[in-house]
């Protein structure tokens, strides 16, 4: 008899030799939505703690587990740090603790391809569990940029033109490097760039710093995105001719 | 030629591009009104083509007031918006649904239930901390039962909306006012000392909506 396919779940952006060996047991993202994830992080977690990290701990609760793998080093926060502690006191399974300081990149083709910007996050997202290379074409003259991490309704790559870049966060996640600052910084200059966290993100900071800096639009949304957000982009995008 | 539409919550705008009619429903009374373009709540359902209500809002201020550049707010019934234009370019722009939320409408209900005439009430120099239209009412309240009377407690509050309104747009020294609250001689009155306020109305956004007619 063949063992049992272990059910791995993973946070972050664990290094690739914490990965690889795993890929022959089923890997679930975290960070990713699960249907039907009860919301017990409401009970565990204080009010001002970020949709992805309240994300993990459902997801973490929710799909009977084996193992837990979670990166909290540089590219990860305060509030992932401390969420590894909450689920090693709530799960009786192994929680692998990582630190990625890679700085080996693999480069961002699909963050600069051509392809509409919600198919572009779902391939990064998809690339932690499955990583092939897809075959993709840069685009040459991105008339719009999105900077941040993956959001948590990915509605809002919609409001994006294709082939609009992905930058910040996401862009080290493709890179495999997510606690590569000076890439995290990176904004291309003269392209209306759309600076998003999560609501309660201490990346807020740096989004508004950076939206003033290059006069962007800073965002931040908390799970769900609202009506007035999803008006600001569209108004800052159509002003500024990004559809045309 | 078109029927447009401005779907508030409360207050549903109509402008007849054929005929140039004007019409302002109670939204309650307009459930199953069409339009030809629209924008506000449910806008995308109840119409062929939708603009969101920032750009709507951009459009109106550019097609009434032909400055190279305004500050344009809108009190709203259950939000506070505002555009910055300059030149054709959106310089600034914010949405809060959560804090000035349902000031408009409070302030609305706070007339009916107490009998007020707002073009006889007296701007007052306080002001009650309006964080929302429900918290600000429990301030209200509680000023009532202290014995302020029922003219001044309001006024208070509709001079904490102002506030919170102005701040809200960066303290500006003059500014476009759209929306029904262009028709409160009470909150026009409330805000600070040397602020030029100048009301546009309540058809700003249908306006735009008539600028984006011409677009295509």
């Amino acid at each position: 008899m063949s063992e049992r396919q272990k059910r791995i779940g993973f946070a972050g952006c664990p290094p690739e030799e914490v990965l690889a060996p795993r890929r022959n047991e089923e890997l679930v993202d975290l960070d990713n939505l699960v249907e039907g994830a009860e919301a017990r992080s409401e009970l565990l977690l204080p009010r001002t703690t970020c949709r992805i990290i309240r994300r993990i701990l459902d997801n973490a609760l929710a799909l009977d587990l084996d193992e837990v793998v979670i990166d909290e080093g540089y590219g990860k926060c305060d509030a992932a740090r401390g969420l590894v502690e909450v689920l090693e006191g709530l799960l009786d399974i192994p929680i692998v603790r990582t630190q990625n300081e890679n700085r080996e990149g693999m480069g961002t083709p699909v963050c600069d391809s051509d392809l509409p910007v919600r198919r572009k996050m779902e391939l990064i997202l998809e690339g932690l569990v499955r990583p092939e290379t897809p075959k993709v074409r840069r685009e040459p003259r991105p008339r719009a940029a999105i900077w941040g991490v993956p959001a948590a309704d990915l509605a809002i790559y919609d409001l994006l033109p294709d082939g609009a870049q992905i930058l910040g966060w996401a862009r080290c996640l493709e890179h495999r490097t997510p606690a590569d600052w000076a890439l995290e910084m990176y904004v291309p200059e003269g392209v209306p760039t759309v600076f998003f966290a999560q609501t309660f993100c201490p990346k807020n900071v740096v989004a508004q710093h950076l939206a003033r800096q290059h006069g962007g639009l800073h965002v931040d949304v908390d799970g769900t995105l609202s009506q007035p957000v999803r008006a600001k982009i569209e108004a800052f995008l159509r002003f500024r001719g990004a559809h045309e | 030629m078109a029927l447009l539409a401005d779907f508030g919550t409360t207050w549903t705008k109509l402008l007849d591009t054929r005929t140039g009619e004007r019409q302002v429903l109670a939204t309650r009374d307009a459930r199953e009104q069409k339009a030809d373009v629209a924008t506000g709540h449910n806008a995308r359902r109840r119409a062929s083509r939708h603009v969101n209500e920032l750009i709507a809002m951009a459009q109106g201020g550019e097609r009434l007031l032909g400055e190279p550049e305004f500050l344009l707010l809108d009190v709203g019934s259950r939000d506070v918006k505002y555009v910055h234009m300059r030149r054709g370019e959106l310089v600034g722009m914010d949405w809060t649904t959560t804090c000035g939320a349902l000031t408009g409408f409070t302030l609305e209900l706070l007339g009916h239930y107490y009998g007020l005439d707002y073009g006889k009430i007296q701007p007052s120099g306080k002001s009650v901390p309006v964080t929302c239209g429900v918290l600000g009412m429990e301030q209200l309240f509680e000023l009532v039962s202290e014995g302020v009377s029922e003219e001044e407690a309001v006024a208070r509050f509709a001079r904490g909306i102002a506030v919170n309104a102005h701040r809200f747009i960066g303290e500006p020294e003059q500014f476009y006012l759209s929306g029904g609250m262009c028709e409160n001689r009470l909150f026009l009155g409330s805000f600070p000392e040397g602020v030029e306020v100048r009301p546009l109305g309540r058809f700003v956004l249908v306006e735009g909506l008539a600028a984006e007619l011409s677009r295509t």
